[in-house]
């Protein structure tokens, strides 16, 4: 007596990641984060939580940051996406991302590409953010090493640098 | 000299997270690669009686099951097999599967049958050790039989000279470290060498640890670090790895084992669970005359390093107060929970928690300000009053018991002086408006660490000129890359940026111990000090050769070995001549004279609404002797990370248990409350001004001492704003709100 496999159900979308387009066939079960990660070697946001309660796998979606973990991939087809990956260009980091390496705006760094997007999409539409702002927009992003108060520094130090 | 030490250079490892680059075990994907899955336990306590796998095994796309009944007959650690044939909490590892993806995996589990005969349980370590409990192991649940009781001087006598005593019963809660980064591990066999990416905290224990379960020869084993998604300490356990080898091998198959927040939280390891009493005697000058605590800590179903944490929670009571008569008693309890471990500072925050607020409480009953207590009675630098008993040749312990020995270097008094002025203690007057009250808190601290184990390091000087700092630690994230490389440089004599480094991985590094303890730092950093030094004495003793001059008139910077004559030969130069050089040394480090011990002190404002009972951090001051600060921004951030990872502790995180099932009831991010952004408040951070004789460069331990502090200072000042004691962690709003009824009502709930 054989078990049957649950037969997985696929259907096809374009999405744009960094700028690059990308024709998928996606298993219905896969989220955005497991697009990124595996079938596209982005590895840059993380699974911390997988249930939309740490930020570790916050990426842009059609600019606004959004829990990659809690987005079914079918859902999202002629969307854009950014990842961390996209943001530095030929080896030169983004404003964001020299902000943080200044003020050590982290420790171990698996919450950092999460606080960086969040952080990056802050700044595109707010682009002298108050302290508060700041952390209203951070604020679902937990960072276990705790590395808020150089995280808080850096995003000031982006602020004015941008 | 002090050319890099002292200086903030940036963290090494940080460019490569802050782009995506930086590969943490998660990341590592490999061809064929399977995906494995662990079926847990839903009992507290069972015998494993029979496993049917055959439909999980017949389900296409499963390469592997595993289960007690047919795993090699190796152990993870004395009291854990690879698989158990009887569970101990809700949650231990079954059985395990490897499949091509994670949903044929997660089919495959629900098809595996298991028989259990259920067994009785104890949830609770107080009821554990009374006769007739359900024995979690044989042999007892009282580990090793009797407590350990360690006593200086004689605490009968001490309190029969006290004019006040105080005594009082606290708890603090199992909580987990929570890392961000799940546990992981990727284990891949070619023919019969193993190769395992981890989450690890050290590699070659790790390498050891494989070796010793799988019984195979620890060279064929390579443990490979890389990123890591930090620990606090309580990735101290290789099972996940183990089992992710077992179904490799079986599968014939790379396979990835990722843990998920539940599993992590509950399979993981957490800071221990304790009941602690503690009695104090003082003189109505303030004098302290004695202290006697006694603990209750629980380890859960697993030992992993209960007893060394349950012997640290005792080092406050027995060595933070000068005091010639002191004792604690501490026992270590398994219980049908998930498994306790290690936990940034291993038990000192449980331990300082009830010491610290017995410590207010003797300062009132005599009516001395809480700064004015400590600055009275806390150890200093000559160490406790009494009989050295260690050997004058051997190395003294970090948590020694008995008296009679200084320490190398003591910044307490400074500390609390210094933290209490930058405060504002002593003009500190708390402004109220309706229901939301203002207090201040305090609480100093002592914490071991520093000495850790022999370590190895070396220094390798390239063909091209550049050179290497390869050492087997792991930087978990706290920045011993950075530390360890500025410390090399240092050394050598060149510049920051000139010096590479190669870390946790155990085929090309030399063995080493693992990062725990605050010993990275110290410990690894002189060995990296001693190969540095060796390494440019051997190129300064080449370039002369190579000069033709004599050696002692050669120096060296960051552009090469010149000569008082002006002469100069360019790294590169340098290679050509020689080729590449390495170099090793192995320090045992510590010291035959001195206790090396780290000090800190907490000073906390905090505002609490009397209608709802929430407590919010406003102010925070933290004061710490950790030696010289070898990286002034990252160590800032090591004790900001501290206090606020704490701040969790104190007063939102705890780890519920079912008592009538034994099941956690809060595995997730929602409901085990970490601190976020919001909640951060103002921390200053001040360094004492201490250079340590016997540390690197003047270090002492940093990575810990932040965290033992926070809680008994933040509770004081909620004690301070509102006239009650939170005696029980954490101080959640509804404790705090019951314990303000209690006090206007009389009335106890």
């Amino acid at each position: 007596m054989g078990q049957t496999q649950v037969t997985p159900y696929t259907l096809h979308i374009s999405i744009e990641v960094n700028g690059e387009s990308h024709d998928l066939e996606v298993d219905t079960r896969w989220t955005l984060l497991h697009v990124l990660r595996e079938e596209l070697s982005l590895t840059g946001a993380k699974r911390g939580c997988d249930r939309g309660e740490c930020g570790a796998c916050t990426v842009l979606l059609d600019d606004l940051p959004v829990n990659s973990c809690m987005t079914l991939a079918a859902t999202i087809s002629g969307r854009r996406v950014r990842t961390v990956e996209g943001l530095s260009t030929q080896g030169t980091l983004h404003p964001v991302q020299q902000a943080f390496l200044d003020n050590d705006g982290g420790q171990c760094g698996f919450c950092t590409p999460g606080f960086v997007m969040s952080a990056t999409a802050l700044l595109e539409q707010i682009s002298s953010p108050t302290d508060d702002e700041i952390r209203d927009a951070l604020a679902g992003n937990i960072c276990r090493c705790n590395a808020y108060g150089r995280i808080i520094e850096s995003v000031r130090a982006a602020r004015k640098a941008g | 000299m002090n050319r890099v030490i002292g200086q903030s250079v940036p963290r090494r490892d940080l460019p490569g997270k802050l782009t995506g680059d930086a590969k943490y075990a998660a990341d590592v994907q490999l061809p064929g690669m399977l995906i494995g899955k662990i079926l847990r336990s839903p009992h507290p306590h069972a015998k494993v009686i029979a496993v049917d796998t055959s439909a999980a095994a017949e389900l296409p796309g499963v390469h592997a099951v595993v289960t007690p009944f047919d795993v090699p007959e190796g152990n993870i650690a004395p009291d854990v097999p690879i698989l158990d044939t009887e569970v101990r909490f809700v949650g231990d590892e079954v059985a395990a599967v490897a499949a091509d993806d994670e949903f044929i995996a997660r089919q495959a589990l629900d098809l595996v049958e298991v028989e259990y005969e259920t067994l009785p349980f104890v949830t609770d370590p107080r009821e554990a050790i009374e006769p007739g409990a359900p024995p979690v192991h044989s042999g007892g649940n009282l580990v090793g039989g009797e407590p350990i009781i360690l006593e200086r001087g004689n605490v009968d006598e001490g309190f029969s000279e006290a004019d006040v005593i105080v005594e009082d019963s606290f708890s603090t809660p199992a909580h987990s470290g929570a890392a961000l980064e799940p546990r992981v591990a990727v284990a891949y066999w070619d023919d019969d060498e193993l190769t395992v990416w981890k989450s690890s905290r050290g590699v070659h224990q790790d390498q050891l640890l494989l070796s010793l379960a799988l019984g195979i020869p620890r060279e064929r084993v390579r443990v490979i670090g890389g990123a890591m998604g930090a620990g606090y300490g309580n990735k101290d356990e290789t099972r996940l790895s183990v089992i992710a080898a077992v179904l490799a091998r079986r599968a014939g198959r790379p396979v990835k084992i990722e843990a998920t927040r539940e599993e992590e939280i509950v399979a993981g390891r957490h800071r221990h669970g304790t009941y602690t009493t503690v009695k104090m005697g003082v003189k109505s000058d303030g004098t302290v005359t004695a202290v006697h605590a006694t603990t209750i800590m629980d380890t859960g179903a697993y030992l992993s390093s209960g007893p060394g944490v349950v012997r640290r929670a005792g080092q406050g009571a027995l060595y933070l107060y000068r005091c010639p008569n002191v004792r604690y008693d501490g026992c270590l309890t398994y219980t049908n929970t998930p498994s306790g471990g290690s936990y940034r500072a291993l038990g000192a925050p449980q331990g300082h928690f009830a010491l610290e607020l017995i410590a207010d409480r003797a300062a009132r009953a005599v009516g001395m300000d809480p700064v004015e207590f400590r600055l009275k009675n806390h150890v200093g630098p000559e160490g406790q009053p009494g009989e050295r008993t260690t050997p004058a040749s051997e190395i003294i312990d970090t948590q020694p018991l008995e008296g009679g020995i200084p320490f190398s270097s003591n910044g307490l008094r400074e500390c609390i002086e210094r933290g209490a002025e930058a405060f504002g203690w002593s003009d500190y007057s708390p402004t109220s408006e309706g229901s939301l009250k203002r207090g201040k808190g305090m609480a100093i601290l002592i914490y071991r660490g520093g000495p850790g184990g022999r370590s190895i390091a070396r220094m390798s000087f390239e063909r091209d000129g550049s050179f290497t700092m390869i050492s087997g630690v792991m930087d978990v994230g706290e920045g011993s890359a950075t530390v360890l490389t500025q410390i090399a440089a240092e050394a050598l004599g060149v510049d920051y940026d000139q010096v590479s480094e190669t870390l946790g991985d155990s085929a090309h590094t030399p063995d080493s111990p693992i990062t725990a303890g605050s010993t990275v730092t110290f410990s690894a950093g002189l060995a990296v000090r001693q190969a540095a030094t060796d390494l440019r004495s051997r190129l300064l003793s080449s370039a002369a050769g190579v000069l033709d001059v004599s050696a002692s008139d050669l120096d060296l910077d960051s552009s090469g070995v010149f000569s008082q004559s002006g002469r100069r030969l360019a790294f590169s130069e340098l290679a050509e001549h020689i080729g590449a050089v390495e170099v090793e040394a192995a320090v045992s480090p510590g010291s035959t004279d001195y206790i090396v011990n780290s000090f800190g002190a907490h000073f906390a404002e905090v505002e609490v609404d009397t209608d709802t009972g929430a407590v919010r951090v406003l102010r925070y001051v933290a004061a710490h002797d950790s030696g010289r600060i070898l990286n002034p921004r990252l160590a800032v951030n090591q004790v900001e990370g501290g206090v606020s990872q704490m701040l969790g502790f104190t007063l939102t995180e705890q780890m519920l248990t079912d008592p009538g099932h034994g099941a956690t009831l809060n595995a997730s991010f929602l409901e085990h409350k970490s601190p976020t952004i919001l909640e951060y408040p103002d921390i200053e951070v001040i360094f004492a001004d201490v250079v340590d004789p016997i540390g690197p460069y003047g270090a002492k331990a940093l990575g810990e001492p932040p965290s033992v502090g926070v809680a008994p200072a933040v509770v004081n000042a909620i004690r301070d704003a509102t006239g009650v004691e939170v005696r029980d962690l954490p101080a959640t709003p509804d404790k705090v709100l019951n314990l303000i009824a209690e006090l206007e009502t009389g009335v106890v709930e």
